[in-house]
This record gives structure tokens, sequence and C-alpha cells, in this order.
């Protein structure tokens, strides 16, 4: 199994010497290609922390970062900016939808990041929309959805690019059991269709139980390393 | 994605703070219109009044007198008449008017008054001066059938000697010999043009008639009126380097009043225009900082996307410029209005120093006016808003996102 994503050794501190907050300490572990994994912890654990680091939006103060067996942990902004747009897709927490947006326009919009043609973009999208039940819904804004809505339509925009490494976030925090259910069971279908590995930081029972695997985060440090 | 499409969107999202915004920049772009309008009349007005009252060219005798410290003598220009030939063939040129300047003393009984006198071509003379020499209580069109020699005196000159029309005066002035000279004139018609200076101490007379007070067929200058100012300095040079003995001076080496009122209206309209670009500038500032705080969880996502950060900032900046376009039409169009009421009310302004008589405010509509000034406070806009976005690169992803 290829390993997609590697961590070796990974802090994170906040503030300046005499005021230091150590946020992660030592976290060391893997992701294989395809694989589902959990991170589960209680709040303040540093969950976040980690994804934003394995996610490429915020920088470890210590420690080496691989994805694909590239070291990355080193790269320009530009870099990791790049890095972003190809590789990695985000669900957050509270969808982060772009409000100027359509429904369209926000699923569409990682694949016009990376210079799809129009034709193509046309087709994934239409595709995706129906996947997820979206398609009465295509023109329509992010203030006209609902939570649920909005929850799909975030999931929709992190895999349109087939991305190798999805993050996210409490992606079931914004729904009621029946539409969390019915998302982790379409990022599942959708993992299985493209292959793409997740990482997902929860402590909703639902989707940890959903996950191959779970790593457990207790005031910075990995309770159970593997 | 329609990038435009998008901005306008972001743009109506924040409606009521843009909406302040565009009256801001719109305000100020119509401030500068108008302003600038009335400067560009006020400009062209003074430069009119100088080509009517000296000509587009004038020819001068370029002999100093040394007895005079350097200057010329009043009655200097002789070949005057061959010039004015020679100037005749020439399809640019429309009148060539000859002018002798003297002066002396005017008197009427036991009245009498210092007088600075012209002696001229009349019919000419009034025709090209226009509106900005006005005649009143004129006996005949002037010079009248009489053989007797005629004068016309500035108002108020009129006044002090408590002449009217009919009238007959004595001319007394020096000649260049040092004799003392004087005729006996009948006051035909009065003129006025709101100067002072004009309206107290000038007269006017025949060119023969001052010819023969003076005992010189010399004049002063040759006052060449062309049919398009713009071909002054071709015809400068020309007739520079073909007459001897003469200097040609164009209508902006004697337009004083016009170079001293350019320079000062041009400071005042300076630092307004610094004024206004200034508070365009902290506006435009103001909107875009307090949109990128507002959207910084919206900016984050889009870092988080890969979106490269020239092109965040470049949302931005299609935003400001889509505000900037929508004010400078709204603008231009209020500047409009506000000038074509102002021109058809006939609004009088007071009389400036130096004058007695107010004018009525007249504003310019220039589109090359009004698209430069648009063009620098669209400059100014975007010039703002890029000083803003540059917050943007500053986001922090994970917290704003958080």
């Amino acid at each position: 199994m290829t390993t997609r994503l590697s961590l070796n050794a990974i802090s994170k501190t906040f503030g300046k010497a005499d005021n230091q907050t150590v946020v992660l300490r030592d976290i060391s572990f893997s992701l294989d290609a395809g694989e589902f994994l959990a991170i589960e912890g209680p709040s303040g654990s540093g969950k976040s922390t980690l994804l934003n680091i394995c996610g490429l939006i915020d920088h470890a103060t210590h420690g080496d970062y691989y994805l694909n067996g590239t070291p990355v942990s080193q790269l320009s902004n530009r870099g990791r900016c790049a890095c972003r747009r190809r590789k990695i897709g985000f669900i957050f927490q509270r969808h982060q939808l772009i409000p100027a947006m359509t429904v369209y326009d926000n699923i569409a919009y990682p694949l016009q990041l990376n210079n799809v043609k129009a034709k193509q973009i046309k087709h994934d999208v239409a595709q995706l929309l129906t996947t997820m039940g979206l398609e009465h819904r295509r023109n329509h804004h992010p203030y006209q959805l609902s939570g649920g809505e909005r929850q799909r339509v975030g999931i929709a925009r992190a895999l349109i690019k087939r991305p190798q490494l999805v993050i996210a976030d409490e992606p079931s925090a914004s729904l009621d059991h029946t539409h969390a259910q019915a998302g982790l069971q379409l990022m599942r279908e959708l993992n299985q269709t493209y292959g793409a590995s997740f990482l997902i930081a929860s402590h909703d029972p639902l989707v940890i139980n959903h996950c191959d695997r779970k790593l457990t985060l207790l005031h910075g440090f990995l309770a159970d390393p593997v | 994605m329609n990038g435009p499409l998008i901005a306008l969107r972001n743009i109506l999202r924040d409606g009521t703070r843009v909406i302040s915004t565009l009256l801001i920049i719109a305000t100020g772009l119509t401030a500068l219109l108008v302003s600038g309008g009335f400067m560009l009349s006020t400009y062209d007005s003074l430069q009119e009044i100088t080509m009517r009252t000296e000509g587009h060219l004038i020819v001068i005798d370029d002999t100093p007198d040394p007895l005079l410290g350097g200057s010329h003598q009043q009655l200097s220009l002789s070949n005057w008449q061959t010039i004015r030939e020679s100037l005749w063939n020439d399809d640019r040129v429309l009148r060539v008017l000859p002018r002798a300047r003297f002066e002396g003393v005017v008197s009427k009984g036991n009245r009498s008054a210092v007088f600075f006198g012209s002696g001229v071509d009349p019919k000419e003379e009034f025709r090209v001066h226009g509106p900005f020499l006005r005649t009143t209580a004129v006996l005949d069109p002037w010079p009248t059938s009489s053989q007797r020699a005629e004068v016309m005196l500035g108002v108020q000159l009129a006044r002090t000697l408590d002449a009217t029309s009919g009238d007959l005066l004595t001319l007394h002035a020096v000649r260049s010999n040092g004799e003392s000279a004087e005729a006996v004139v009948r006051l035909v018609g009065l003129y006025q043009n709101g100067t002072p200076a004009i309206d107290n101490h000038t007269l006017m007379v025949t060119l023969s008639t001052s010819a023969a007070l003076m005992g010189s067929d010399n004049i002063s200058q040759l006052s060449i009126y062309l049919d398009k100012k713009e071909e002054s300095a071709a015809l400068q040079h020309s007739l520079q380097a073909s007459i001897d003995g003469v200097t040609v001076q164009s209508w902006q080496q004697r337009a004083t009043l016009y170079h001293k009122v350019k320079s000062l209206y041009d400071r005042i309209f300076g630092v307004m225009a610094v004024i206004i670009l200034t508070v365009v500038f902290l506006a435009i500032t103001n909107t875009i900082s307090l949109a990128i705080y507002q959207r910084r969880s919206e900016i984050a996502t889009l870092s988080a996307l890969g979106t490269p950060p020239p092109q965040i900032y470049a949302n931005f900046i299609l935003e400001a410029f889509i505000i900037s376009i929508a004010a400078t039409t709204l603008g231009m169009l209020l500047a409009y209005a506000i000038s074509h009421a102002i021109n058809l009310a006939e609004i009088m302004m007071p009389a400036p120093p130096g004058k007695t008589e107010g004018y009525p405010i007249f504003i310019y509509i220039s589109w090359h006016h009004y698209l430069v000034t648009s063009l620098v406070l669209i400059g100014i806009v975007i010039l703002a808003s890029l000083r803003s976005t540059c917050r943007a690169a500053k986001i922090n992803i994970a917290r704003a996102i958080s």
C-alpha cells in the first residue's frame, strides 16, 4: 500500500518564549492511499491544528511532513498554495462556501483553479451534482440552502478535483444524524470511486466508527501512536 | 466563473457602505469637474480678452531709445503701412490694426484730467473688442461724416469732465521733440469695459487725429488678428524672420493678467484636487479594508483551496474598479447637469479685483477634462484598493477559518 501522508515528530507551539502554548507534541503517524483515518479527541486537544498542518495551511514548529513521499514542511508559501490547489481537498466544519458564488460555481471553482477545460468542468460538476442530489440547487446561493445541503456542496467542492488527500474537520458538526450518515456514506462512496485518502477530525462516534482506523489526541499528544 | 459577476455580487452584499463610498467619489468628481469647468472658462475668457485687446500678434519697433533708459519711444514704428500691406495677402490674417499710443491732459472748460489715448481705426477697433468694450451715447456711427476731429471717452473720464456727446474738448499733449500741442475734438460717444483704469483714464481718436496732434505718422504697434489662434506661433516666426527692425510678440507675451490668474487658479485647484483625491483615497481604503476584514474567512477559504494571492487581490481590485466606474459615471452625469443648470441660470459673479462689474458664471463642459479627471480618480481608487488588499496577504488562514 502506498503511503499518502507521513508525519515525523511534528510539534506546534504558539506564542513567544516566555508565554508559549504547546499544542502538538512529537506527533508521528502515516496515512495510506485510500485510507479513512479518524482523529478523535476532546475540544482543545489539537485536532484542528493537526489538520491545518496536514492540509498545509499552517506550519509545524518542528518535525517533518511528507506527502506522497515528498517533504513538504519546508515548501515556500507559493509551493504550499500550489500543493493545496492540486492535491488536497478540504471539508470545513462550517462549510466555508463562497457567498457570492452559486452552488455550481462553488463546486467548479477548484477545477477552474487547476485550469481544467470548461467542457470537462461542466461535465464533472453536473455528474457530482446528480450524485449529491443537488442538481435542482445548481443556481442557488449558499444562503438559500439548508445546513445539510451546504455540507454536501462543501463535500462536492472538496472531491470534484479528485484530490489525493481530503482533510475534513468535524464534517458532521452542523448536520443531524440522518444527514451526517448520508454525508459519510457519500464520502465513503467517493473514497472508493476516486481512491482519495481521508483524514477526518471528529468527536462524533458516528464518524469515528465509519473510519478504517482512529487516532486519539489528548493534550497535544497522540495517545496511541501508529 | 465570471469574475466581474462575482465582484458585482460581492459589491451588492455591502450595499450601504458601497453606496456611501460611491457617493463620496461621485461628489468629489463632480466638485473637480464643475470647478475645473469654471477655471477653463475663466482661462478662455482671459485669453479672449487679451487676444481681442492686443491682437494675436503684435508688431513693435525693436530699437530702444537710449534716452528712455532702454525703453521704446511710444510712436516709433515707422514702416507699418508697408508691413500692413504685405500682411493683407496672407490668408491666415483677418485684420491688421494700427495703434498710436499717446498721453496728455484733456479739458472741458475749467475741468481737466490726465488721459492715456489711442489713435485707432475706429470701425475695426470696436469690432475686434466685441463684448469687452461696449459703447454708449454714440452720436452716429463713428467716425461721423463731419470733418471735425472727434473723440470717444471712457465713461468715467467723461463723468470727471462732466462731458456729454456733442461737447467740444481740448487735448493737450507733448510731442517727442518737446513741443506742446493741442487739438479741439468733438465728443461723439462713450465706451466702457468695467476696468477702472480704462473707463477712468482712456480715450480714442482716429489715427489721423492722433498723427496731427503728435506731429508724427508713426504708430506704437500693429495688432494682427488671425483666423485661428493656433496659427500664431508659425506666423510669428515667419514674420520675425522676414521683417527687419521689428519685434513680433505673441498674445501670450502680453497676457500678464491671464498668466497671473491662471497661476493663482492652478494653485487653488491643485490644493482642492489634492484634498478631494485624499478623501477619495481614504474612503476607498476604508471600504476595501472593511470588506477584507468582514470577508477574511472567505479569503482564507480561497487561499486554502489554493487560490494564488494575486488572484485574491485581483478580486478586490476588480470590485474597487467597478465601484469607481459607477461612481465616475454618476459624477460625470451630476457635473454635466449642474454645469448645464448654472450656465442656463446666468448666475452673476461679483466684480473681481480691478473691475467694476461682475460677470455671469459659465462652466465649460469639456469631455477631455471629464475623461482625464475620471481616469485620475479611477487610478487613485485602484491605488487605494491595492494598498488595502496588501492586508489580505497577512491573513492567517488557519485562524480565519477556525
